[in-house]
């Protein structure tokens, strides 16, 4: 017995004590940002060492640590899965997150409030940990739950805000509507395999899965924004920039990826879901590949293609290459989360301007966030040699000589190519040319915090898919050989997109203006989705509570029938029935009458 | 059980002997430590029940809910303090006596072993709420919401009392240990589909069932706090209770006999969840989220699978402490602004940061955040429901995500946004506040760790 599971478990359980102490009050409020960042840099280090150990041999673990309860013949612990893909992605996540606590001590130093916002982000990454090494669906349930409800409070941070708030509803429902499939999944392995161990199920290797692949596809689809739920991605923007980096790039967007690289045993042999995988992921990564290329916010040009990226991911695990998906997570995260802080530096540089039309010519003003921007980009277009070269590019060759559906594959391509197109529109619009932002502004970034963070990262960018996918075994092999021009694809669409997103953005200096294309409008209103999904059905819906729901079933019918009605018929029969109607006057007036008659004739008599 | 009876009753002449100053401590202290005394119910070590006397005897059905009860008065007195501090001694003491009977009642309802003097104690909890509605109820419609809980509850319960009569001339007994072993199925005719009927109706008002249910907002909206907490989180859960007791001898008619309320309840929990999306009352709209919630527990009960059972159960319990907790910050909003109106409460985490973490944890625990009771609650009868028909899961998912959406929507209204300048000079919150808000999360979070204790008599 070696070190390996303690290791790891008290590099997770090092992260709890920053909560701990917050609850114990130990710590004094003003270090208490810089102790959180200290603390997950210890975890990092020390998940190193299991990481290692596990290259190495290659000996994969199950923890099983608290009896929680037994259900009947359900058994449920406390279990951690320590095999590849949560040895690897820890260690990604924890350095990840490392530098963007630092980030965020810059990024969020004039905070009253920057205390809890590291408390947030710490326990959101504990979410993510659960997440990650859960071993069975209860546990990652949680850790899946976890992350949402974190999200939801990171989006909506700025909660004076309208739009915060609405979009941090918008995450929810959004994960929610993904929650079904995961909870159907769930039942249905209840169901079937009495077992909610991930190894069980495997085991027993049940037939028939289309229903619960179905059911864990939606819950993807939730989370990882595929099409269909993908507005609430960009829309989360609104949260501060750390948290577009943390959750909305790296860690919390990928565990729908993560959860279908999770069931992939269960997933190989079923050819509908994978094809139904691939189209999902097809459209996904050119329609938000669109969606990104007309936009003007910067921070949004990077969510669209951080929903590119999944898309992309998707693909993979549609042609059944759920390591090179795996590998494309840990590589993605390195190079997204320093594009995100490399805008946030921008836009905070910038008094908080995200238009990249009033950017312009920052390479002298701020020469290494260009540096690093520049890099980030040229890493995420899958250039030779940078970090996503390794993941992407054997992506789209795999894909290329593979025998699956030519059409998702063109998609891919073409998505492939615009992801060149919207970077060099960032590069061109916020780096290049003349400045557009105010003359008084001041810019500075010459902070340690964010040179530091984004230094990390920006070697993480070069070097991390060197590292990751010299350690990667894929278990489907993928072609080794194929015809040059195969080989040549993706660089040849991805210098292509390039060079006509250059000429292009030169161009547009010397055209005249014009009214707007419907293509334009397609993109810019981001294919019209939200514009329609986010007012018929809702409107229908409420429209629906208030007046048949609330006026209708529950005012009319059902008040007026059952009590109103009664109350009413016995009023009136007894009205109708008594003969004493209440009418003081008339009753004493013939009283009166009759009295005096009588008197009169009695007085008249003598 | 007398030890925990007796001291209850005890708590009336305490009130009336106190002083001025100490009614509200010594009834709280001293309701408190019967509640501890309760939890040893807790502990059941085997699988049948604890037979006390003939009268009494607790299982790990009714013992949750007993101490749920018994650890609910001391609540409902904390929270009670600030809408009582006008009234005149007398009447503080009058109604301290009302929570004591009701919690009196309640205990012996819960423990009773015989469905007649079930019955009767049944009935006799409407008393002391119906007094605490209609007398301390803060409108005028208070008195038309007291006529339709009597009434609706009422008109439920009396076909029960025919039914139980003519059950004891057929079978001899209606012991609850005695029914368990002498289960004689019931022959197949008409006059038993009304006996199921006459049974099951008197619980499914209480529940309330979709349809049923108009007493409850309307009660809940109009009752003190202390009337609304008691009536969200233990009179509802009669009902729950009687229906897992009284279903053990309905057999085999609640095969068939189910399938309407089920299709009724899953309607109704969508319909009641739609109208939640709607309101702008917030104890309205926390009434009609329990009618939601207890649709839930009524599909769990028809059920009638062992998972069902354990998931009715825990949803009861969690669901208790969910929307008492609810409505005492609903409380304590209405007494900063006074009123019930959630859009002129908003931007309230400005200025009261810890009521928002308390409102944060209430709506979180309220849409099943795992791993709380009320997800193993719900979990467990969404498995349940799933099994017995794969389709009900897209009415489940629906409920889930409307249930996310109406407490979340709740959260925000309430505690984001920009501040309105009305609320400028409300009072910071009290620490009476935030120990009666404690008190609810922490059952709420150690029930979490250990779930077993409120899975009820399937376990």
């Amino acid at each position: 017995m070696n070190m390996f599971s303690s290791l790891m478990l008290a590099s997770l359980s090092v992260l709890t004590l920053p909560i701990m102490s917050s609850i114990l009050n130990t710590h004094k409020n003003s270090t208490y940002p810089h102790h959180v960042k200290n603390i997950i840099s210890y975890a990092f280090i020390t998940s190193l060492v299991p990481t290692m150990m596990f290259i190495h041999s290659g000996q994969e673990t199950i923890i099983s640590n608290w009896h929680w309860m037994t259900i009947q013949t359900l058994k449920l612990s406390l279990s951690f899965k320590l095999d590849y893909f949560s040895m690897i992605f820890v260690p990604v996540a924890l350095f990840v997150t490392w530098s963007i606590m630092e980030f965020s001590l810059w990024y969020m130093h004039s905070d009253p409030y920057i205390t809890r916002f590291f408390k947030y982000l710490l326990t959101f990454l504990i979410t993510m940990m659960i997440l990650v090494t859960a071993n069975n669906l209860f546990q990652l349930f949680i850790g899946w739950e976890g992350v949402g409800i974190m999200s939801f409070l990171l989006i909506g941070w700025w909660y004076g805000r309208t739009d915060a708030n609405t979009a941090a509803l918008q995450a929810i429902l959004y994960n929610r509507i993904g929650d079904i499939g995961f909870i159907m999944a769930m039942a249905w392995f209840l169901f079937n395999t009495n077992t909610w161990d991930l190894q069980q199920i495997f085991m027993l290797d049940p037939n028939l899965t289309n229903l619960p692949l179905l059911g864990l596809l939606l819950a993807a689809t939730g989370k990882s924004a595929q099409f269909g739920l993908h507005p609430w991605l960009p829309s989360a923007m609104e949260g501060p920039t750390p948290v577009s980096a943390l959750l909305h790039s790296s860690t919390m967007v990928v565990a729908g990826v993560f959860l279908l690289i999770r069931f992939h045993p269960l997933m190989e042999n079923n050819k509908t879901i994978q094809s139904l995988t691939l189209c999902l992921g097809a459209i996904t990564t050119l329609f938000t590949a669109i969606c990104a290329l007309t936009q003007n916010d910067i921070k949004k040009i990077i969510a669209f293609s951080t929903s590119s990226q999944l898309g992309l991911m998707i693909v993979t695990i549609g042609i059944n290459q759920p390591y090179l998906a795996f590998l494309h997570i840990c590589t993605h995260a390195f190079f997204k989360a320093m594009l995100f802080m490399c805008s946030g530096s921008i836009i905070h540089s910038l008094n908080d301007e995200q238009d990249i039309r009033k950017m312009g010519g920052l390479f002298n003003a701020m020469p290494f966030t260009t540096t690093s921007l520049i890099i980030g980009s040229l890493a995420l277009t899958g250039m030779p040699f940078l970090t996503g070269f390794y993941s992407k590019d054997l992506i789209i060759e795999t894909a290329n000589t593979s025998y699956t559906n030519a059409w998702a594959l063109l998609m891919t391509l073409i998505a492939t190519s615009l992801t060149a197109v919207y970077s060099t529109r960032i590069i061109f619009f916020a780096l290049l040319g003349q400045p557009r932002f105010l003359p008084l502004t001041t810019i500075n970034e010459n902070n340690p915090f964010l040179i530091n963070s984004i230094k990390r990262l920006l070697i993480g960018s070069i070097f991390a898919g060197f590292f990751i996918s010299n350690n990667i075994y894929p278990t489907t092999i993928p072609e080794m050989t194929m015809p040059i021009y195969m080989k040549l694809t993706a660089l040849t669409v991805t210098i292509l997109g390039f060079t006509l997103a250059l000429e292009l953005s030169l161009i547009t200096h010397n055209l005249k203006l014009e009214h707007p294309t419907n293509m334009f409008k397609f993109s810019n209103l981001l294919g019209y989705y939200p514009t329609i999904m986010h007012r018929l059905p809702p409107l229908a819906n409420l429209s629906m509570s208030q007046k048949s729901a609330s006026l209708l079933l529950d005012s009319i019918w059902l008040e007026n029938i059952l009590p109103k009605s009664i109350s009413q018929f016995q009023m009136k029969t007894s009205i109708l029935i008594s003969t004493q109607k209440g009418q003081i006057k008339l009753y004493f007036l013939s009283f009166l009458i009759t009295l005096t008659l009588s008197m009169l004739l009695f007085n008249l008599h003598e | 059980m007398l030890k925990i009876i007796i001291p209850t009753i005890m708590l009336m002449p305490l009130t009336w002997l106190s002083k001025k100053n100490m009614i509200w401590i010594n009834t709280t202290t001293y309701s408190l430590l019967i509640s501890l005394i309760s939890l040893s119910l807790l502990n059941q070590p085997n699988n049948n029940s604890l037979n006390f006397s003939l009268m009494f005897f607790s299982d790990p059905l009714s013992a949750p809910l007993l101490v749920l009860t018994t650890w609910l008065l001391p609540l409902m007195l904390m929270a009670s303090q600030h809408h009582l501090s006008k009234e005149p001694l007398i009447r503080k003491k009058l109604y301290i006596t009302m929570l004591a009977m009701l919690q009196t009642f309640l205990i012996m309802t819960f423990t009773a072993t015989e469905l007649i003097s079930f019955y009767i104690l049944f009935e006799a909890t409407l008393v002391p709420t119906l007094i605490i509605i209609t007398r301390w109820g803060n409108q005028t419609e208070r008195l038309n919401a007291g006529l339709y809980f009597l009434f609706y509850t009422l008109v439920g319960s009396l076909p029960l009392l025919v039914a139980l009569i003519s059950i004891q001339s057929l079978t001899g007994s209606l012991h609850f240990l005695l029914i368990q072993y002498w289960n004689q199925a019931l022959p197949d005719s008409w006059s038993n589909i009304f006996l199921w009927l006459a049974c099951m109706m008197a619980f499914m008002v209480k529940m309330p069932l979709y349809g049923l249910h108009l007493w409850l907002p309307k009660a809940h909206v109009e009752a003190p706090i202390a009337g609304s907490m008691v009536l969200a989180a233990i009179l509802l859960k009669l009902g729950g209770y009687g229906m897992l007791r009284i279903t053990m001898m309905l057999n085999p008619q609640t095969n068939f006999m189910a399938y309407p309320f089920l299709m009724l309840s899953l309607w109704g929990m969508i319909m009641t969840s739609s109208i939640c999306l709607r309101q702008t009352d917030l104890k309205s709209l926390i009434a009609y989220s329990s009618v939601s919630h207890m649709a839930l527990v009524i599909v769990a009960v028809l059920i009638q699978t062992p998972w069902s059972y354990m998931g009715a159960t825990a949803l009861m319990i969690a669901h208790g402490l969910t929307s008492s907790m609810l409505f005492c910050l609903a409380n304590s909003n209405y007494e900063r602004t006074h009123s019930r109106t959630m859009i002129l409460a908003r931007g309230l985490q400005t200025l009261l940061p810890l009521m928002a973490a308390w409102w944060l944890l209430a709506s979180l625990t309220n849409l099943a955040l795992p791993p709380s009771i009320n997800l193993i609650g719900e979990l467990f009868v969404v498995m349940s429901s799933f099994s017995w028909s794969n389709i009900t899961i897209i009415l489940m998912g629906a409920n889930i995500t409307i249930t996310a959406l109406y407490s979340l929507y709740m959260l925000i209204t309430t505690q984001r946004g920009k501040y309105t300048h009305h609320i400028n000079s409300i009072k910071p919150s009290f620490t009476r506040e935030n120990a009666l808000m404690a008190l609810h999360m922490t059952p709420l979070l150690l029930l979490s760790l250990n779930p077993k204790i409120i899975l009820g008599f399937t376990y």
